[in-house]
Parts: structure tokens; C-alpha cells; sequence
């Protein structure tokens, strides 16, 4: 059984949303999500909803050596976002149109993308995707 | 509060924490060797090399491998101290763990023990069979273990993504091509053919071989990664004084330390292309006195070129952003700061938290200048020693330098 925290991420993961805690203290967002607040350890914690913006700090595409689960999604992309809301996280990218991560650079905008139906992400980690337009 | 931590030992006090001896076993694949058996031998090549007895030692400090949870347990449970014949006689027995930085944590943990008096004569010992182990449960351990579970396991992250995403970040901050990248490759390479406990010893590389290699993970290629290996490294750290007792003159101490934590998940390091390298060098230098040219050699943790690259720009001794292209230029045999003088562990081999355990005690051989003829670097004095774990979690610095007893600081 996964704690609460974790549960109530994947849950906004599902529904499409991003979630990042907020401290109901002294204000700030963290990330990833913790027991109490890193900054006052403060308990009282809360969740907004991201917007889903952010920067690409780096970037790798994994073309071997899978972790076991992993196998059959080689090669996939693995990325550190820094959200405009001042958190970071690591998340999967999607590959742009034609199958690549060529178009792909550090620092570059991204924009969350939430689950499809019938598209390869699980709703376990966050994805995302290059953004359209700044 | 100041940020400083002043050395509460003194060269030339007789409580003051030395290395008196260091012992290795060649890295590589040797499937015939066992654990046990590796951890006793090179045990016994430490003591010999510091011309002490097992008896003399009263602390046996421990350090994990990464290839099996069973030989883990034996460690825990003190198995090295029957196999050593000190049972009834050790006081104390037990693991410091903090991935590939553990040898430096268990410096300071031995010298801590010794100048407050908890302890006499401090055997340090790791053992790793990467190069042999279950792979099942070697990919388990290493893909599981400095990974937030909740986090970052479901992206599929792993030990070679990790390196990347720190390369990929260097490499844009720095203007590094990836034949600057290769090029620190080849220049470990060139230090291996120098050491007879190498992996890769008598196996020359070029850059044009490394880029031709296949790609494992954007910007790394194949022969960018560190080849997993079987290997065994070991210290022995006393007080000065003791040192003295047993006629010892030529001993390694402890000039000054820094570390710096900056995250745990590798999704949480606000700069790739940093890490904790400046934070833990200024401490290391303000503790000791030290500036960055004050040292004839350094030996900084290399599981990956960009790792090392970042390490020598945050400790002063290359410029930033030229790490990597400095590391090839002045970082090789005959040049201006030899590093990884034992080929590192991406070309004498990566023995897990043994990689880091390596490196220092070839910065201890050196200093007790006891490194074949062919690499010994001439008369040094002082060396930079480098280490991070985990998913680059922490840098730790250890500050090193000869000293002979008698001589007065």
C-alpha cells in the first residue's frame, strides 16, 4: 500500500494533473512530496495544482540496460524539469512527431503532458513534452 | 555561526590519526577468487605493508559491497574478525556506508576514533565482486539502491542515466564536445598501462574508439562507462604516536576535510554541472590551510569523465568550464597535476564502493611513495583526495600529506 502522499500524487498523475505540495505556514511549494515542510517543518501541508511549465535542465535517452519492468520501453527518454513554480523533479519526455528526441536541448521549454488513453505513458511519474511556443 | 570546522589535531601530535599502511588486489574479473578470501589476503597485505600484526588492530571498520545482501550480512556481523583470528581480542567491529564516498566518511570515522582514544590501530577493508557476482541480484541492488522509490524509480531511471544527465548538463555548460568528453577517457587509459592492478592494464584506447563505440545513454557512449569489476583495497589508520611505538617513520595524515550533501534524488540537484564540489572544497580548504596548488597530485572519483571534470573545477584546479579539457591536458602522466594515477575507475575498474576506496589509498601509496617506479609521482607531498556516492549525492574532500616522524609542522 503506497502512503498517502504518494497516493494522492499518482491520483492528480492520473487525472492529469501535476501536483506540488505547499506549506500551509510559511507558503512555499516543495518537491518532491515529504512529511513536512523542508524549509520550516512545518506539518501542515497542502497540494496545488502545477502549471505544467517548466525548463529542461538535462536530458538523457536510455538505449540499454533497462531496469527489470523496463525492457520493453527502451529507448526512452528521462529529463529534470525546473517548473516555473520553482520545484524540480525527474520525468519521462515524449518523443516529438517523428519518433525522436532530436529536437531536444537543455534549457529548453517544456509543458506537462497528461496521460492519453492510448499513448506509452504510465501514470506513475510525471511526462513531458516540448512546448509548443514560449 | 561560522561555517568552519576547526582540525582539533595537530601534525606532530601524538594523537593525531596517520596511515601507516595500504593493500590491493588486482580489479578485473576473477571468478576463481571468493569474497572472504579477498577481504583476508588483501587484510593481510595492509598489515604487511604497515608492519603490523593483526593483533595490533582493535578496530575493524567495514565497507560494503554492492553484489550481495548475504555478504552484506557477513560483514554486519563481524565475520572478518574470526577470519582474522582477533576474536576475543577486537573491540569493535562494524560497517560506515555511504555508497561510493564511504572510504572518505570511514577516514574521518577511523581518525575520529583514534585522536579521541576509542581507538588504537583501525583496519579499514572492502571487497567487491561486480566483476563476477549474480547478475540478477547485481542489477537489483544497483538499479534499487540511491533511488527514491516513491520518485524516480517508476521513470525507469538507472545507474548510467544518472552519469548522462550529469554529462549532458557539463558538457552545455561547459562547451565540452564529446571529444573532450572521450578524451579524459583515454587520458585514465594512459595512467592504467602504469598499474599492475588496472583492469584495463596493456589495453590502449583511443578517443576516435570511444566515439565509435554505441550509444548507452545520450551524450555517454559504451566505452564512456565504467566496466564493473572484482577488486579488494584496504587501510591501516593509528595515532602518531602508536605509529612511533611500532618504529614507523613514514606515515600519511590528515591535513584537513570538507564534504557537502546536496541532494539525495538526482531529480533534485539544483545544478548538474556543480554538484557539491564548491561548498565541500572551501571547507576542505579552510580547514586545512590549503589553497588549490597546494597539492602535487589528486585522486577524485571517476565513474564517469564529467564527474571528474566537474570535481576539478569546483576544487579550484581548473578553470570553469574547462574541466574535461584540462583533466586531458594536465591530469596525465608527466603532467602538470597527475590524477587517477591508478587509471580511476574507469580504466583500472569500477569495484562498486571499493571505485573511491581505491583512489585514496593510491593517494596514501603515493604519499608514502610506495607506487611502482613507473607512476610514483617525485617527491610529493600533499594530495587531493575527491569522492561522491549514491547518485552524486555528496562531494567529499580529503586533504592528505606525507609526513615523517620527528619532523616538526
Amino acid at each position: 500500500m503506497s502512503a498517502p502522499i504518494v497516493a494522492t500524487f499518482r491520483e492528480g498523475l492520473s487525472r492529469g494533473e501535476l501536483l506540488i505540495q505547499q506549506c500551509s505556514d510559511c507558503g512555499r511549494p516543495n518537491m518532491y512530496p515529504r512529511y513536512a515542510c523542508p524549509f520550516c517543518q512545518s506539518e501542515r501541508l497542502t497540494w496545488q495544482r502545477s502549471k505544467g511549465r517548466g525548463t529542461l535542465h538535462s536530458f538523457t535517452i536510455l538505449r540499454a540496460g533497462a531496469p527489470a519492468g523496463f525492457e520493453k520501453d527502451l529507448p526512452y527518454a528521462l529529463g529534470v524539469v525546473k517548473l516555473d513554480e520553482g520545484v524540480q523533479l525527474l520525468a519521462r519526455l515524449l518523443p516529438d512527431a517523428d519518433g525522436s528526441w532530436d529536437g531536444y536541448t537543455c534549457d529548453q521549454l517544456l509543458e506537462f503532458a497528461p496521460p492519453e488513453a492510448s499513448g506509452p505513458q504510465r501514470a506513475l511519474c510525471a511526462w513531458f513534452r516540448r512546448a509548443a511556443r514560449a | 555561526m561560522s561555517d568552519t570546522w576547526p582540525l582539533r589535531t595537530r601534525a606532530g601530535a601524538a594523537e593525531d590519526p596517520v596511515f601507516v599502511g595500504v593493500g590491493e588486489l588486482p580489479s578485473g574479473r576473477y571468478p576463481d577468487r571468493t569474497f572472504i578470501g579477498d577481504l583476508t589476503a588483501v587484510a593481510l597485505r595492509a598489515l604487511r605493508d604497515a608492519q603490523l600484526k593483526p593483533r595490533d588492530i582493535d578496530t575493524i571498520l567495514l565497507i560494503p559491497n554492492l553484489h550481495s545482501f548475504s555478504d552484506q550480512a557477513d560483514l554486519i556481523f563481524s565475520r572478518l574478525v574470526e577470519e582474522l583470528g582477533l576474536a576475543g581480542h577486537a573491540k569493535a567491529s562494524f560497517m560506515v556506508h555511504s555508497g561510493g564516498s564511504t572510504s572518505d566518511n570511514a577516514v574521518r570515522v577511523a581518525g575520529g576514533l583514534i585522536s579521541s582514544g576509542h581507538a588504537r590501530a583501525v583496519l579499514a577493508l572492502q571487497c567487491e565482486r561486480w566483476g563476477s557476482a549474480d547478475l540478477a541480484e547485481m542489477i537489483t541492488m544497483l538499479s534499487k539502491n540511491g533511488i527514491p522509490g516513491e520518485w524516480e524509480l517508476p521513470t525507469g531511471l538507472q545507474f548510467n542515466a544518472i552519469g548522462a544527465l550529469i554529462t549532458r548538463r557539463y558538457m552545455h555548460a561547459s562547451g565540452s564536445s564529446a571529444a573532450d568528453m572521450a578524451a579524459v577517457c583515454v587520458a585514465l587509459r594512459k595512467w592504467a598501462q602504469l598499474n599492475p592492478n588496472a583492469m584495463y592494464l596493456g589495453k590502449s584506447l583511443t578517443v576516435e574508439q570511444v566515439l565509435a563505440s554505441r550509444m548507452v545513454a545520450d551524450p555517454l557512449h559504451a566505452m564512456e562507462c565504467p566496466m564493473l569489476a572484482d577488486g579488494a583495497a584496504a587501510f591501516v589508520m593509528t595515532s602518531a604516536e602508536n605509529a612511533a611505538r611500532h618504529g614507523i617513520g613514514t606515515m600519511v595524515r590528515i591535513a584537513g576535510s570538507g564534504g557537502c550533501v546536496s541532494h539525495y534524488s538526482i531529480g533534485q540537484e539544483p545544478d548538474l554541472a556543480v554538484l557539491g564540489w564548491p561548498t565541500a572544497a572551501k571547507r576542505a580548504y579552510e580547514q586545512s590551510g590549503w589553497g588549490p596548488r597546494d597539492a602535487q597530485l589528486a585522486e577524485i572519483y571517476d565513474s564517469y569523465a564529467a564527474v571528474t571534470a566537474i570535481a576539478l573545477e569546483g576544487l579550484g584546479l581548473a578553470e570553469k568550464g574547462e574541466g574535461a579539457r584540462w583533466f586531458a591536458t594536465h591530469c596525465v602522466p608527466g603532467g602538470r597535476l597527475p590524477c587517477n594515477t591508478n587509471g580511476g575507475l574507469l580504466s583500472a575498474g569500477h569495484t562498486g564502493v571499493g571505485g573511491g576506496m581505491a583512489l585514496l589509498i593510491e593517494g596514501v601509496r603515493q604519499l608514502l611513495r610506495r607506487a611502482e617506479r613507473s607512476r610514483q609521482v617525485e617527491g610529493c607531498e600533499r594530495c587531493i583526495i575527491g569522492g561522491t556516492g549514491g547518485s552524486y549525492m555528496d562531494a567529499q574532500v580529503l586533504l592528505l600529506e606525507r609526513y615523517l616522524r620527528g619532523a616538526r609542522a
